[in-house]
């Protein structure tokens, strides 16, 4: 009797094909752009985070009880022999990575600007901010420039190119060849004869050894090359004067611009000497096994207990308070936009149902004159405006899925001055896509609950049907 | 053996203005095997008094009984499961399923009702054959003449077996020649099944061929005839 229900249900549902299509049509489109949006909206607050927390915070910082509120060098901790044991005794806490960060003015030549300084320990980085590999490998000088034009294979509308992108540095060859818009056919040929000429050698920095990485903006700002040197002053431990000058081994683009534009890195012990601080430490982050939210928040409850109160343990919630309050800002301004669109679609919906109600009134009497119980007829009529939100939805999320997959693949990079405006606001350029998740579950949720809505006018029009009216309809 | 009894039955709509007695102490009984019109002229409570008859709509005043069961006295379920077991319809605009076959049509009483598919499947194909659309079993509603769905609906209302047919101006909107094979294929099926029809109409053809013409005027019985067997009164 179920699959007869099912099947009437089924054919009155394309009763009217057009209107149906119409309706599913509008569900599918809406179910599309959210999900869609979502994915973005998602996947570009990831790439945000992740850049704020791998670059800089860490997901957990151990520091001493005062310092997040008055960071100064006097706010310091020893890094005592049992606190890494300590630390890493905890089964999500896979390795220890000092920080020693404070700020100081850097000079070169006649230019001085405030920048941040931060002491790390080179090889315990690489489980986490991997500076390393934000050292600039390609950079497009002048003199670069000229010698690529002079190769005869490039084509015009790269030497084009080339003019605009001027002076730009590069970690790596794939955002170079986007910018050169060079297709991965030609690639083969151009990439090698491109990279020779815009090859930019580094040198690293390690413990023990005196010597910097700046910042990309800030390289260009206070005009550094590698071999140039950078005096920094600032205010020691227990106000004594900080002051060091250290040569340019190597430069770093950071995603964060806002990091790019004033981050100095000098090895751990050496920044330790630079702020007469010992072998105290402002800060230390964890490498963890697992860094999704309820781990992180799990293994900060455990390390508080352990720590007992001698030092600090902050989530990367706690240390990126802003910008979790502005993406969190962002993304309600976002769930309204969607819900918005939905109560639009609902009101499609609604209207629809609402048609089929009043054309089917007559039809309803005579189902229950002749001797269908109403509420079998309700549950034919439900299944007939579900399987339409189904139509809709299911056919939203297949055609969105592609998409998804593919932006995950390929997140979509920005461009020229688009670019530089987003760097400007602080954005790495990229829009990244999220994975299938939790914002899948809710358009189901979402339509659910709209077909929900709109089925209380023809379930009341059947509870309350008169059949001698209906059959005068 | 009395089906059905109707005592004192009186329907009265207030609407804001005035009152209307469209059924004005009606008082009839009817046997098994009847083949009966209720004829009057256009307000004169004949459709009333079939919906009051076939459960559908519920008298002022008085009772109408079926088989012993007082219909007033069953709550709407109840009285829903009655009206599928007990009384078949066969409505003036036919009324079928559209999104079903001729078939599908028949047979959905009985699904209603879960009979099984070969019980099912038996019973419908008799009722096509007796209506004499077997052929066009697996056709839509939309695919048929007028003609043919009223007698769909005739083979719909028997499905169950019920204990009396109501009719209300069946041949209403088919042309005389489908009319004329209507009120046969429904003769016989009284003749031959017993099965009681109650009609109610203006049509002179039905009039003709019923054995019973009970006539309505301002919702009160003016007469009840029964015609002899030759078809004089």
């Amino acid at each position: 009797m179920i699959e007869k229900n099912m099947t009437l249900a089924w054919r009155n549902l394309w009763r009217n094909r057009r209107r149906t299509l119409i309706t599913a049509a509008s569900v599918f489109f809406a179910v599309l752009f959210a999900v869609v949006m979502r994915s973005l909206q998602l996947g570009s607050y990831g790439t945000m985070f992740r850049n704020a927390i791998e670059s800089y915070s860490g997901y957990i910082q151990i520091q001493q009880e005062d310092y997040w509120e008055n960071k100064t060098v006097d706010n310091t901790f020893p890094y005592e022999p049992g606190l890494r044991e300590q630390l890493t005794s905890d089964k999500n806490v896979l390795e220890t990575i000092p920080r020693f960060e404070s700020f100081a003015l850097a000079s070169s030549g006649p230019t001085t600007r405030g920048v941040m300084v931060m002491g790390i320990h080179p090889e315990k980085e690489q489980h986490l901010s991997k500076v390393s590999e934000k050292l600039v490998k390609y950079r497009l000088t002048p003199d670069a420039v000229q010698a690529i034009r002079a190769e005869p294979q490039i084509p015009d509308k790269v030497k084009e190119l080339l003019d605009l992108y001027e002076s730009h540095s590069y970690t790596g060859t794939k955002r170079l060849q986007l910018d050169l818009k060079i297709d991965d056919d030609d690639a083969e040929d151009l990439m090698p004869v491109i990279l020779q000429h815009a090859r930019f050698d580094n040198g690293h920095i390690q413990l023990g050894e005196p010597g910097a990485w700046v910042g990309e903006k800030l390289s260009r700002y206070l005009g550094l090359e590698i071999g140039d040197s950078i005096v920094l002053i600032g205010q020691g431990y227990h106000a004594s004067t900080a002051a060091g000058k250290y040569a340019i081994r190597g430069i770093v683009k950071m995603p964060l611009p806002d990091i790019d534009n004033r981050i100095v890195y000098l090895p751990l012990d050496v920044c330790q000497d630079l702020y007469n601080a010992g072998d105290n430490l402002t800060a230390i982050s964890l490498h963890v096994d697992d860094n999704g939210d309820k781990a992180v928040s799990a293994t900060v409850s455990r390390l508080e207990k352990v720590l007992a109160g001698q030092l600090r343990v902050l989530d990367w919630k706690e240390m990126n308070e802003v910008l979790v309050s502005q993406l969190d800002a962002d993304n309600k301004s976002g769930m309204i936009m969607i819900g918005i669109l939905y109560l639009v679609i609902a009101f499609g919906v609604f209207g629809t149902v609402l048609m089929m109600t009043a054309e089917r009134r007559r039809e309803f009497g005579v189902l229950v004159a002749i001797g269908m119980q109403k509420r079998k007829l309700a549950s034919i009529v439900t299944s007939e405006i579900f399987m339409m939100g189904l139509l809709g939805i299911l056919g939203g999320c297949m055609a969105a899925l592609p998409i998804i997959l593919y932006g995950m693949e390929h997140p979509i990079v920005f461009k020229g001055e688009f670019a530089r405006i987003w760097e400007d606001y602080g954005f790495e350029p990229v829009m990244s896509f999220q994975g299938i998740d939790t914002y899948f579950l809710w358009q189901v949720v979402i339509v659910a609950v709209m077909v929900v809505i709109a089925l209380g006018h023809p379930l009341s029009k059947i509870f309350r049907l008169k059949v001698v009216n209906a059959l005068r309809a | 053996m009395k089906i059905l009894e109707i005592k004192n039955v009186h329907k009265i709509y207030n609407s804001s203005e005035v009152q209307v007695h469209a059924v004005n102490g009606v008082n009839l009984d009817f046997e098994k095997g009847e083949f009966s019109a209720i004829v009057g002229p256009s307000g004169s409570g004949k459709t009333t008094l079939l919906n009051m008859i076939g459960g559908l709509d519920s008298p002022t005043e008085g009772e109408i009984r079926v088989d012993q069961t007082n219909l007033a006295g069953l709550k709407s379920s109840r009285l829903i499961d009655f009206r599928m077991r007990h009384i078949g319809f066969v409505f003036q605009s036919y009324n079928l399923i559209p999104v079903l076959t001729a078939k599908e049509n028949v047979e959905f009483i009985m699904n209603l009702q879960k009979w099984n598919k070969r019980e099912r499947d038996k019973r419908t194909y008799e009722l096509l054959e007796a209506v004499g659309l077997k052929d066009r079993a697996h056709s839509r509603p939309s695919k048929l003449s007028g003609g043919q769905q009223q007698r769909i609906a005739v083979a719909r209302a028997l499905a169950s077996k019920p204990k009396f047919v109501l009719a209300d101006e069946p041949t209403a909107n088919l042309d005389t020649k489908s009319s004329e094979n209507l009120l046969n294929i429904m003769e016989e099926l009284n003749r031959e099944e017993g099965i009681t029809f109650i009609f109610s109409t203006h049509d002179q053809r039905v009039m003709k061929k019923a054995r019973r013409v009970i006539t309505l005027e301002d919702g009160r019985v003016i007469s009840d005839e029964w015609k002899k067997k030759n078809g004089s009164s």
